[in-house]
């Protein structure tokens, strides 16, 4: 089947031995809605058609458009019309689970899932599924990471059926700039499980009038993977954050390849050139002193290196993250680099030929103005926003739509990014460390005990995200996590306070509103998070009085 | 709406001999013509809307043969429509999803069926039972049994689909009883041909007025006293006149057995399901695909009323018999055990004792219903090749399951990509943080979306324009007001009526929000009286801007009717959106506060704006083109953004910082440029990772001499 030369008879012959005798070949299409699942249906009907065989499509379009998954579902007999000499073939309107010969899916998830259904049976069923992923809700929603693996759907594809065939069916399509129920179309095409030419199908697409050659590229491409012609190229993308690194101060210096393990050093580097855009260059030899005595406390725990300074990696990534805090000087930096345009230009695909306007959503509140402010002043600030925050009050705040690309807001932002000699002296800058501090003490001390244990407050810092709310949020839990799972609280052995960290982490990530950390914190004996303080509102409606009767009341 | 169905006219237009090529539902539709249908009316809903969206858009050629059409308001008043046949010799039909569509119509079913019908009246019920469905799993048949209407449920073939809409005139108008013809999800999508037969134009029509009104005719009211006679007559006279017609015209359909096979082993099935049965049987080794069995089946087209002495004589030859029949409770089964107790045929009936009471019937579940029955009654059938086949079926799923992790993600339909519903719900989101969860009451429309994630809302459904309805009795048992939605489609169906006029009556303190989007968009963008105008939309310098706000008339009603308090709120303004819900809930206002979400349904916008759009720049015209992006440097990978929203195309990527664990966001192709994203950034207080990019093409020569400018200005200051 790796020809693309085929002619009709070959295939039919080829196609009775694939099939039970007498069975019409059964093809179901996984789509997701908008793709074009319904002209596809009728492509392929309509091919059928006009090669003289009997064919049925059904669907489930249900609310197609809205992107939900939805299937169609074709029966092909394999016998013309003209030889059934007016017999006429029932066809079913339901796919029938391990009689299905071919399965399409346009989504990685939704081939298996049809596996999961039991559609794919590895003595009968071929299945070309797409590579490419459309995340689902549940997925996208994590705090954390919660993308199902796409390597486990491959490897379960691949085991339960017949012959798979990946290839990225979103990217084809929109290279050939068409629709993936071309794409599609040219897949079940290439299969050579229907006894039609190449020639019969083009020609639908012919028939469909506007766009058929976009079409046409799509099927030819697609006929192509499927009969193992093509191959699909992947690509990369970087950030001004990631840039920072690749000819930074430190690459060029060989301090860290002399001090650091081996392991260690990538993210160190990274970390160190982070540090010294974030602020300079002695706030970058602060943070290597803080990884050094990381460095020193995994020695003391493992010093025969078992666990390859894990430790070490970990707490200079999370370290670098939380050191280069966001701030709107930060900020303001990131937004008005070269590289940060032109990522800009690529990501709206604007051409050469047209004017870009780059609108920034910039909300900055009072606790960002506080964060720059010296101590003390700051700290006043802070206490008269929260006062006015406990009265109920909206929380002040500059919603700004800024016009980076403009001279004006470019040179804004440009002078708030100068503003960086004063952040060493604000209270952010000092409330940060004094975390970080914490946090390390923490490691070091659980790391004289155990390296597992340390290892699990490291990737803590994970916790460690974000902006305004969602940030302090996190410092709040790892704050918890470090006084009560740690340093405090009693328990049977060190593995049991390392269970408990662990699930109390993988718990902060489970929900925003922190009700599976307190779970964890209580299931391990440690108190659950303080309650924050919020204003009580009350909306009681007003009891209804004899005056205030209602007219349909006697 | 924007969709054409010109291509489905013209094949409502095909003649004698020309092959039609289309869905179900469409053959179905041109079966209409081709039986002389006077009048078609309906309410939209999935699976059977293009019925009407078809004749809606074919009424040029309509109006040319003489049929008059009617988008109803809602289902009630299409079941109303039919009453025309009760005098009239006017042959007409209508359209309605069921359960619910009928449960609406239910009164006027009532006042119908009791009088009878003159001309024959069809209502083509979309049953919504089984995969894809979006309503209450309940059946028909009820209706029918308790209202005398007749129920047809072909073969979902076109052709003897076709044939039973012609054949279910005759019988109505034979027997005087109103028919039912039910069509499965599957069998409105099946594509195929059949041999289309001229139109008929019929007698009496717009183009052939009636000159005069019919005499009066007590007998024809349903009201009493001729109620009692009418619950007579359907017994003594039509009932007995159905059954005649079904009989003389072999509506109903005997395959028997082929020769050297069991035909004394007897299967009595549902119409529609007599293809998923024949594969179940080819899966047994016990039918070939052309419908050749070894065991003799009885499929009834006419599923009500049944014909006695069918069943027995279909019976009496047999060793035993099966009956297959979808859905609860077994309706079709007792009443053949009661004929063949009472004809005194005592072949054993199986049924539900084998088969699942409830749940869609597919052919697996079919075939090991057969498998079962079979080993029990006729153990010499060869079924060991069907029964591995559903053994190795149980074990795939099962080690499948084993080997996924995790169950599979669901993936539940959501609101599309710009939809004006989803930031009102990011708005509640919000206000409750601030006043505490409030108790939602949910209702029918795309905003019924907003129970999945990432919203997970409303603590009731209780059918269309419902919600405010349905809080009552919570609101004055609440230490907190009450939330009630609605959509603008499930206001005019009888939210107005049943929800806001209630309210108003009985001086209830609630808060009601509709979305007001222009159409019943979740059955697919229908007009409803509130839609803009087409003259608006033609208007309209900038395509993408909504423009429902050019129809006030939901506005005009509630004030109309007396509601005192109303905010009109564009829908994509989160923060306003957010402090007029605080409003409604805290305000010393004790009556019902309605707050109006204005934003034209996405989907519509965007037929509108693709061709404009495409046209604009084939003429080389300046267009502005908007898509929204996410700062991979400053986004956090925490996705708070995604939990306000759900945009299908806010999603999450892997981030190009090494030091980063978490996927970043980014905005995938496909944004339209709503602006949600930004305003959640700043109603919620997010990150500044957003930005709105304005890509101007074919900008004018001031625009590109500006933009050489800035860029060299810029590039003086600009780090790497």
């Amino acid at each position: 089947m790796t020809n693309p030369q085929l002619t009709t008879p070959q295939l039919t012959t080829q196609l009775r031995d694939a099939m039970n005798p007498g069975m019409p070949v059964t093809i179901l299409i996984n789509a997701l809605g908008g793709e074009g699942g319904g002209v596809l249906a009728e492509w392929l009907v309509d091919t059928a058609r006009q090669a003289g065989f009997p064919a049925q499509s059904t669907s489930i379009p249900g609310v197609a458009q809205r992107t939900g998954a939805t299937t169609y579902y074709v029966e092909v007999y394999p016998q013309t019309i003209a030889s059934l000499q007016g017999r006429t073939p029932i066809l079913s309107l339901l796919p029938v689970p391990g009689c299905v010969d071919l399965v399409v899916a346009s989504e990685l998830l939704e081939a298996v899932r049809s596996v999961q259904a039991g559609m794919v049976s590895p003595d009968r069923t071929m299945l070309v599924a797409s590579t490419s992923r459309t995340l689902t809700t549940a997925e996208k929603m994590s705090l954390g990471d919660g993308r199902f693996d796409s390597e486990q759907l491959l490897k379960i594809a691949r085991e339960h059926s017949r012959r798979l065939v990946t290839f990225d069916m979103e990217r084809m399509a929109r290279d050939a700039g068409t629709v993936p129920s071309a794409v599609m179309f040219g897949a079940i095409a290439g299969s050579g499980l229907l006894p039609f030419s190449r020639e019969h199908y083009e020609t639908v697409i012919r028939q469909s009038g506007k766009s058929a050659d976009a079409s046409l590229r799509g099927f030819a491409n697609a006929w192509d993977a499927v009969q193992g012609v093509a191959a699909v190229a992947a690509g990369g993308d970087t950030t001004s954050a990631a840039r920072e690194t690749s000819a930074g101060p430190l690459a060029k210096s060989a301090l860290v390849e002399t001090e650091f393990p081996m392991a260690t050093r990538e993210f160190v580097r990274l970390g160190y050139d982070r540090m010294v855009s974030f602020q300079d260059r002695a706030y970058a030899d602060l943070y290597l002193d803080r990884v050094r005595r990381v460095v020193a406390a995994e020695m003391r725990a493992d010093p025969q290196a078992l666990n390859s300074h894990a430790l070490t990696r970990e707490t200079a990534r999370f370290l670098a993250l939380w050191m280069a805090f966001d701030d709107i000087v930060r900020v303001a930096d990131l937004k008005t680099r070269a590289s940060r345009f032109a990522r800009v230009r690529r990501e709206v695909a604007a051409g050469d030929a047209d004017v870009l306007r780059i609108v920034d959503h910039f909300k900055p509140g009072v606790p960002e103005m506080a964060a720059l402010l010296p101590r003390g002043l700051g700290a006043r600030l802070d206490r008269w926003d929260r006062r006015r925050q406990a009265q109920g009050k909206t929380p002040l705040a500059m919603a700004l739509h800024l016009r980076t690309d403009t001279v004006t807001g470019f040179l804004m932002l440009r002078s708030l990014a100068g503003l960086r000699w004063l952040r060493r002296s604000g209270t952010r800058y000092t409330h940060e460390q004094a975390m970080i501090e914490r946090w390390l003490d923490a490691i070091e001390t659980a790391a004289n005990d155990d390296w597992q244990c340390a290892f699990e407050l490291a990737l803590c810092g994970r916790l460690i995200k974000g902006y305004g709310t969602t940030n302090e949020r996190g410092k709040r839990n790892l704050a918890h996590i470090a006084d009560q799972l740690a340093t405090g609280g009693t328990f049977a052995s060190v593995s049991a306070r390392t269970t408990a960290i662990r699930e109390a982490r993988e718990a902060a990530l489970a929900d925003e509103g922190g009700k599976a950390l307190d779970r964890a914190l209580v299931e391990h004996g440690a108190p659950p998070r303080p309650v924050v303080a919020q204003p009580i509102r009350w909306s009681r409606p007003r009891p209804v009085s004899a005056a205030a009767k209602p007219r349909g009341v006697a | 709406m924007e969709v054409s169905f010109s291509n489905e006219v013209r094949m409502l237009r095909l003649g004698e001999g020309a092959q039609f090529h289309g869905e179900g539902i469409l053959a179905i539709t041109k079966a209409l013509l081709q039986s002389g249908v006077a009048y078609v009316g309906g309410y939209q809903g999935a699976p059977v809307s293009h019925l009407l969206d078809v004749l809606v858009q074919a009424h040029d050629y309509l109006a040319e043969l003489g049929v008059h059409v009617e988008a109803c308001s809602n289902e009630a008043s299409a079941a109303a429509m039919l009453g025309a046949s009760i005098h009239y010799p006017l042959r007409g039909a209508v359209t309605w999803k069921s359960i619910v569509g009928t449960n609406v119509a239910a009164d006027a079913l009532s006042n119908l069926s009791s009088p009878g019908v003159t001309g024959g009246a069809l209502i083509i019920v979309g049953e919504d039972y089984g995969e894809g469905a979006s309503v209450i799993q309940e059946r028909t048949y009820a209706y029918a049994l308790k209202s005398s209407l007749l129920l047809l449920d072909p073969r979902p073939e076109l052709a003897h689909m076709v044939r039973t809409v012609e054949d279910a005139f005759a019988l109505s108008e034979a027997s005087n009883m109103p028919a039912v013809l039910q069509l499965r999800i599957r069998a409105c999508h099946v594509r195929g041909s059949f041999t289309a037969k001229d139109n008929i134009a019929p007698p009496v029509s717009p183009l052939h007025l009636m000159a005069e009104p019919a005499a009066f005719d007590y007998a024809k009211l349903s009201h009493p006293p001729v109620t009692y006679r009418q619950e007579k007559l359907k017994h003594d006279a039509r009932i007995p006149a159905a059954r005649r017609f079904i009989r003389e015209h072999k509506l109903n359909e005997v395959f028997v057995g082929r020769p050297g096979g069991l035909g004394d082993i007897g299967l009595i099935v549902q119409g529609g399901l007599y293809n998923s049965l024949n594969r179940a049987l080819q899966q047994l080794g016990q039918a070939d695909v052309l419908g050749n069995a070894s065991v003799s089946i009885l499929a009834m087209n006419v599923i009500y009323p049944i014909v006695p002495e069918e069943i027995s004589d279909f019976c009496r030859s047999k060793r035993a018999v099966l009956v297959i029949e979808e859905g609860q409770p077994e309706f079709i089964e007792q009443e053949i055990l009661a004929i063949l107790r009472r004809s005194g045929v005592d072949t054993p009936i199986a049924g539900k004792d084998v088969l699942p009471m409830a749940g869609e019937y597919t052919v697996e579940v079919i075939a090991r219903g057969l498998a079962a029955y079979f080993s029990r009654v006729a153990p010499e059938l060869a079924i060991a090749a069907g029964t591995a086949w559903l053994d190795q079926t149980t074990k795939r799923r099962s080690d499948v399951a084993a080997a996924l992790a995790a169950p599979l993600p669901a993936r539940p339909p959501q609101f599309c990509i710009g939809c004006p519903e989803r930031p009102v719900f990011a708005a509640l989101k919000l206000v409750q943080q601030d006043v505490g969860p409030v108790h939602i009451a949910a209702d029918i429309g795309c905003h019924a979306f907003a129970t999945f994630e990432p919203f997970s809302m409303g603590h009731s459904i209780l059918g269309y324009g419902m919600s405010l309805a349905s809080r009552a009795g919570v609101s004055p048992m609440m230490n907190r007001r009450t939330l009630a939605i609605m959509g603008d489609g499930g206001f005019w169906h009888n939210g107005l009526i049943t929800g806001v006029q209630s309210a108003l009556f009985n001086g209830d303190d609630a808060v009601l929000v509709i979305l007001k989007n222009g159409y019943t968009s979740a059955t697919g963008t229908q007009d409803i009286i509130s839609t803009p105008d087409h003259d608006a939309k033609a208007d309209a310098v900038d395509k993408q801007d909504s423009q429902v706000h050019t129809n006030r008339l939901i506005e005009q009603t509630l004030t109309g009717i007396g509601v005192k308090w109303m905010r009109i709120v564009d829908s994509y303004r989160v923060a306003e959106m957010r402090r007029t819900l605080d409003e409604a809930f805290t305000t010393d206002f004790a009556g019902l506060k309605v707050i109006i979400a204005e934003g034209e349904c996405q989907l519509e916008r965007q037929r509108r704006v693709k061709p404009w759009r495409a046209q604009k720049l084939k003429r080389r015209e300046r267009l502005v083109r908007i898509k929204y992006g996410v700062d991979e440097d400053t986004c956090s990978g925490d996705h708070s953004c995604i939990r306000l929203s759900g945009c299908p195309t806010l999603s999450v990527k892997e981030s190009s910082d090494p030091l980063r664990v978490d996927p970043v966001a980014t905005v995938l192709e496909g944004c339209v440029g709503c602006g949600l994203c930004g305003e959640n950034a700043h109603a919620a207080s997010l990150c500044p990772s957003f930005y709105r990019g304005e890509v101007i093409q074919n900008p004018d020569l001031f625009e590109r001499a500006a933009a050489r400018v800035r860029a060299a200005v810029i590039a003086l200051f600009q780090p790497a």
